[in-house]
């Protein structure tokens, strides 16, 4: 526990980790004043689709339906955000030297590791937390409360979900994100663990979700085939509970595989650690 | 009946480490007795930081084993690095943090150290002053006392210094040399430091070893270390001729040179203190008598001048 407290401190004292505070809180704000500005344009495009089918009253253009939005346009900046962090927790002990005093101290490589990691955890929590709230703070004062209308063009579907049920299935969903970013918290650490600069394991992590999400969204039989494998496919699982019905077992499929992937991550990064020899 | 013998502190039994097909260590076996202030002498690249590595656990040794305090290193990390500290190479601290804040942190990681413990070793090293100072904004001597200041506050039995005064001016390296001997004579701590500069270990070594590619060449006291060899005196003399015919009839003493006073003789090891002795019996004035040894003389000797010093 002390020594996750000197993770925590250490991470939280250094400005690169408000960067990405900085960062999501700029592009919350701009997207949801831009978007406001543009409201009738906005509710014109999602609309024309099925204003011939449907009767639809209300306030379609809430809060909710807006850090939907976001949500679902930030699965490329958010990894990228964590692995400022993720990617730099232990690589940045080796390029500033740091690594030898803390590997000459008592506690156990194992206990050091371990610690890391649950900071790592930790900031991709806090992270997501924070959009989370930016998000939803912002677009109910901006765009107030309502129904929340997904279309899932993909699928040819769109969900409607009353006003009392978006706030438990927000978070649920904003849960599930967190367990998908943690997958991307995990691989850039291990990327960190093994590495003797941060440049290398931001750049690593991100090659590896940019082409990995190239790969699942490639039209084409062979690479369908691949999508399975890739942890990338199941990163979007959030959207499940925003769905009608929700789909459980998907969602545990999901959470298993990426769970799995997460911890197996972690695994590989502790066993690299503990048999790591220290020449810098 | 008590036991004379001194107490170990660090022993190295055929510790060998391995990178590749190159064996920066091999077969090494050292002693440091408690209140050495031990010095670990070699040229660059000759082993020294690969051996202070793998006492700190930072590399993992190919073959051998690390005992320190009686105890293996292997079985009894935890314990036996609490009342060790070290400071590799240069003391990297963290730059974003303050002077407080980093030895609260690495200070705690032994164990839990009060803020006046933290300001009374930061008072000793001379920086109370920048106390809540970032880092970054201290020079590298400030740096190394900053690490000298951590070893203090952990109150251990043993430090390990990797060349503490590499880098610093020859103010800060005074500082240093004394602040070690410091630690040694009024904290009783163990010293082990390592070195390439022979005259800092000569001004603070009470023990050392010769490290030479990788391998152990010698080791000991550095008093008969020295002394082992037959060794070149100068002596002022007066008056000349006659010391010159005494200094001829002994077997023990080879004549090198006498000109103005001045006779230049090599003695047999331990004999020089009964030379002056037979000149003073002798109604002679003796106005100096020195060595011309110096630890640079007898470390190329016995790295048969392979070092680059």
């Amino acid at each position: 526990m002390k020594l996750f407290w000197f993770e925590t401190y250490k991470t939280f004292s250094r400005w690169r980790t408000y960067i990405s505070f900085g960062f999501i809180a700029l592009i919350v704000i701009l997207t949801e004043v831009v978007m406001k500005l543009s409201a009738n344009e906005i509710l014109y495009r999602m609309m024309r689709s099925f204003e011939k089918d449907f009767l639809i009253f209300g306030n379609v253009l809430n809060g909710w339906f807006i850090t939907a939005f976001i949500m679902n346009s930030l699965h490329i900046h958010i990894p990228f955000l964590i692995t400022l962090v993720a990617g730099d927790i232990v690589s940045s002990e080796a390029t500033s030297g740091t690594v030898r005093f803390l590997l000459t101290r008592p506690p156990s490589r194992s206990k050091i590791i371990t610690a890391k990691y649950l900071t790592t955890l930790f900031y991709t929590t806090g992270l997501v937390i924070f959009l989370a709230l930016i998000c939803v703070s912002l677009g109910l004062i901006l765009f107030g409360s309502g129904d929340l209308i997904m279309n899932y063009q993909a699928r040819f579907r769109i969900v409607f979900i009353p006003e009392t049920e978006v706030p438990l299935r927000m978070l649920l969903a904003f849960t599930a994100a967190v367990w998908s970013m943690t997958v991307v918290a995990s691989l850039a650490f291990l990327f960190s663990t093994v590495a003797e600069n941060s440049i290398g394991p931001i750049i690593g992590t991100m090659a590896v979700v940019i082409v990995f999400l190239v790969i699942g969204n490639f039209p084409f039989d062979f690479f369908r085939m691949l999508s399975p494998y890739l942890f990338t496919t199941y990163m979007i699982f959030w959207q499940r509970f925003l769905d009608d019905p929700i789909s459980w077992e998907e969602i545990a499929r999901s959470a298993t595989i990426l769970g799995l992937h997460s911890i197996g991550l972690f695994l590989i990064a502790f066993a690299a650690f503990n048999r790591k020899d220290i020449k810098s | 009946m008590e036991n004379l013998s001194p107490e170990i502190v660090l022993r190295t039994k055929g510790l060998s480490k391995k990178f590749g097909k190159r064996w920066a260590v091999k077969d090494l076996n050292i002693e440091v007795h408690r209140g050495d202030v031990f010095s670990f002498l070699g040229p660059n690249g000759a082993g020294k930081s690969t051996t202070i590595r793998m006492i700190l656990t930072l590399l993992r040794p190919t073959a051998g084993s690390i005992e320190i305090f009686g105890k293996d290193l292997q079985k009894n990390r935890s314990t036996v690095l609490s009342r060790v500290c070290g400071i590799v190479e240069k003391p990297d601290f963290y730059l974003y943090l303050s002077a407080y804040e980093n030895l609260k942190i690495l200070g705690s990681m032994t164990r839990s150290v009060r803020r006046d413990e933290i300001m009374e070793s930061l008072d000793v090293v001379g920086l109370k002053s920048r106390v809540f100072e970032k880092v970054r904004t201290f020079s590298h001597g400030m740096k190394q006392r900053l690490g000298i200041a951590q070893a203090l506050l952990t109150k251990p039995e043993l430090v390990i210094l990797d060349e503490p005064t590499t880098g610093l001016d020859p103010q800060g390296m005074k500082e240093v040399r004394e602040l070690i001997k410091k630690l040694a004579r009024e904290r009783q701590m163990t010293i082990f430091l390592s070195s390439h500069l022979l005259s800092e270990v000569e001004l603070v070594s009470t023990r050392m070893a010769v490290i030479n590619q990788g391998e152990l060449v010698t080791q000991g006291a550095v008093s008969e270390l020295l002394d082992r060899e037959a060794m070149e005196y100068s002596m002022e003399v007066s008056p000349l001729e006659p010391a010159v015919e005494l200094i001829r009839r002994l077997s023990w003493v080879e004549l090198l040179s006498s000109e103005n006073s001045c006779i230049e003789v090599r003695i047999e090891p331990g004999r020089a203190p009964e030379l002056n002795k037979i000149l003073i019996t002798n109604d002679m004035e003796v106005s100096s008598f020195y060595p011309h040894r110096t630890l640079e003389d007898f470390f190329l000797k016995v790295t048969k001048g392979t070092s680059e010093i």
